[in-house]
């Protein structure tokens, strides 16, 4: 404990030093992670968390000498853009304010909140008589984690517009959120002086990833520009161009349906939905199954379909389920009230299609629900029909399309 | 009770927390102060301020609060009996004096007879383009040593920030019985040339403040 202030967390009621008292706003309980309102004598919860805190490179409370001055970190953020993702940390010194520490693919740098904000237009600007080119475009960022504490208002998921002017090794930072334009001079520390001063715990700092430095401190201007929109819009291309050569493939279509009911504890023998034919050497048969709305019963469904020449039989099963209830998460259902089969490859033929059949109820059957006896049923109605695409096969040319794109933006958007 | 500011009419005692009015060789009691939060602040009473040649010292505090946090403000005086305002905002302070020639200003006048006044407004003083960047309402938190103003639990007022782009500050305040102008710039704590720093636990007073 130094000069700080130790309150109690509201949330999970572990103790908590507030470093900066009097100056932060919010916290984040080291505990629980909850984010609690410290601005006033009575501490809010403003959300509650039960995790695991974050884990940044430099822990919160550590105290180091940088410039000559003596420095605690009290508060961390982790942060993201379009290309990258790092770290910022938040010094204190009763004596002399604020300042940054912001740490972007093993490269550190200084930062301090400028009163004076630099004058200029889009591409240049000027700050206590030197000049600053743009680097970059403006870069949409957002707030993935936090720790500490922090003079305003935070929440992971904030977002804020930053723009990059340099001149030499020296960078301004233009950072507008909801309005508020809020200025940071920034200088390079050496990564060794902060392992220096306050430790670091290297398996936590942002990965070293890609030619495009973080933060764009190294980063060419328009080189943050990727083609990812690109990648999405070619895939979308060959998606649509293979799902129209399989329509080709899949040929002519024919199509019967019926509706069963099926009684809930019992089952049906086999009923005939109709005909169909299969006019090319083979060809994708689909039975489609939907019934009405029900809660906590599962309909197992036999199809067979029987060739009038030869009398064989192709068997396939669907199953429709549909389940509810509310547990300590709230409400909660599972399945759905439509089931898909696929006969992958039926030789050409005219075939008789019959759907045969049970019911039940989960966990168990239920009682016959009147004094008559009257049993409940399920209706379900069948449609069996030939000439239709696989569209588990064209899925699985979507994901390998999108496997990479998706991939890219889940790799952004992880830490949401 | 120690009097630091003799032409400043409400002092809170620091033992019992009570709001003292003071006219002429009469005492009054207003109400009772609420206990200021612990705070980390480099400030105290009797603090002393040397910048650009002023010899101001600081005389009472005043703690506000509104939905976006807390701050202090810090009543300085001349040895005229000029009032100024230090006020501490996440780390940096902005000093400012009353001006009231702003009070003639239609559009302040219009704020003072209760209109309201949207960020981004612009305003121009001493020559410099000023454009509101806070308007909030605000609650006192509490108080110490000797004040301009009243600050019993329930005092609250308007407050309006404007910023110039090289950190001049105005600031109007509104409470019911009258609005005031205060204007000035904002600095870094070494810069205002501090004296008497209070002493905080587990911190060294850097050597060009001690």
């Amino acid at each position: 404990m130094t000069g700080g202030k130790a309150i109690t967390c509201p949330a999970c009621g572990g103790t908590i030093e507030v470093r900066a008292a009097g100056f932060s706003v919010n916290l984040v309980c080291q505990n629980c992670g909850s984010i609690l309102d410290v601005s006033r004598p009575e501490v809010v919860l403003i959300r509650r968390h039960e995790r695991a805190r974050t884990r940044f490179a430099i822990e919160i409370g550590k105290r180091g000498t940088l410039f000559g001055q003596e420095w605690e970190v009290v508060g961390a953020l982790r942060r993201k853009d379009q290309i990258a993702i790092w770290q910022e940390f938040l010094l204190f010194n009763p004596y002399l304010g604020y300042r940054w520490l912001v740490a972007a693919d093993g490269e550190w740098q200084f930062g301090t909140p400028l009163a004076d904000r630099p004058q200029g237009d889009r591409n240049r600007v000027f700050w206590r008589s030197d000049s600053f080119s743009r680097l970059g475009r403006d870069q949409t960022f957002s707030t993935t984690a936090v720790a500490g504490e922090f003079y305003w208002r935070v929440k992971a998921g904030d977002t804020a517009t930053a723009t990059l002017f340099q001149s030499g090794e020296t960078f301004l930072s233009r950072e507008i959120s909801e309005g508020e334009e809020n200025w940071t001079q920034l200088v390079p520390v050496e990564q060794s002086d902060i392992e220096q001063s306050f430790g670091l715990d290297r398996r936590r700092l942002p990965k070293r990833k890609a030619p495009s430095g973080l933060m764009q401190f190294k980063a060419e201007p328009g080189l943050e520009q990727d083609d990812l929109g690109r990648m999405f819009l070619l895939a979308f291309a060959a998606a649509i161009l293979a799902a129209i050569a399989m329509a080709v493939l899949a040929g002519p279509s024919t199509r019967t349906s019926t509706m069963v009911q099926v009684p809930v504890g019992g089952q049906i023998a086999p009923i005939k939905v109709g005909t169909i034919t299969v006019r090319r050497p083979w060809q994708f048969v689909t039975v489609n199954a939907d019934t009405n709305q029900f809660e906590n019963r599962w309909v197992d469904l036999e199809y067979n379909l029987v060739d009038r020449s030869s009398e064989q039989s192709i068997d396939a099963y669907g199953l429709v389920e549909h389940y509810a209830g509310s547990d300590s998460d709230g409400p909660w259902t599972e399945g759905s009230h439509h089931g898909d089969t696929m006969f992958g490859h039926v030789p050409q033929g005219t075939y008789d299609v019959y759907v045969s059949g049970s019911a039940h109820g989960w966990p168990v059957d239920p009682l016959p629900n009147d004094a008559w006896g009257q049993v409940e049923t399920i209706n379900v109605w069948v449609e069996a029909e030939t000439g239709t695409m696989s569209w588990g096969m064209w899925w699985t040319l979507v994901i390998a399309l999108f496997a990479w794109p998706v991939t890219i933006l889940w790799w952004r958007h992880r830490d949401k | 009770m120690p009097v630091r500011g003799a032409s400043l009419p409400y002092a809170t005692c620091p033992y019992c927390r009570t709001l003292i009015l003071r006219q002429g060789l009469n005492v009054e009691e207003i109400g009772k102060v609420a206990v200021l939060p612990f705070d980390v602040s480099p400030i105290q009473l009797g603090t002393t301020i040397g910048a650009e040649g002023r010899k101001l010292t600081v005389v009472g505090r005043v703690r506000w609060a509104w939905d976006g946090g807390s701050w202090n403000e810090w009543l300085a005086l001349a040895e005229t009996g000029a009032q100024f305002w230090l006020a501490e905002a996440a780390g940096t302070f902005m000093l400012t004096a009353e001006w009231p020639q702003l009070l003639d200003r239609p559009e302040v006048q219009a704020f003072a007879n209760g209109g309201t006044i949207n960020t981004g407004d612009a305003i121009e003083v001493e020559g410099r383009q000023l454009f509101a960047s806070d308007v909030k309402q605000v609650e006192c938190l509490g108080s110490e040593g000797d004040l301009p103003i009243p600050t019993q639990i329930g005092t609250r007022m308007t407050s309006v920030d404007y910023r110039s782009a090289s950190g001049e500050v105005l600031s109007l305040q509104r409470d019911e019985r009258s609005t005031t102008a205060w204007f000035g710039d904002s600095w870094d704590l070494v810069s205002l040339k501090p004296g008497n720093l209070r002493a905080i636990e587990g911190w060294t007073i850097p050597g060009e403040m001690r």
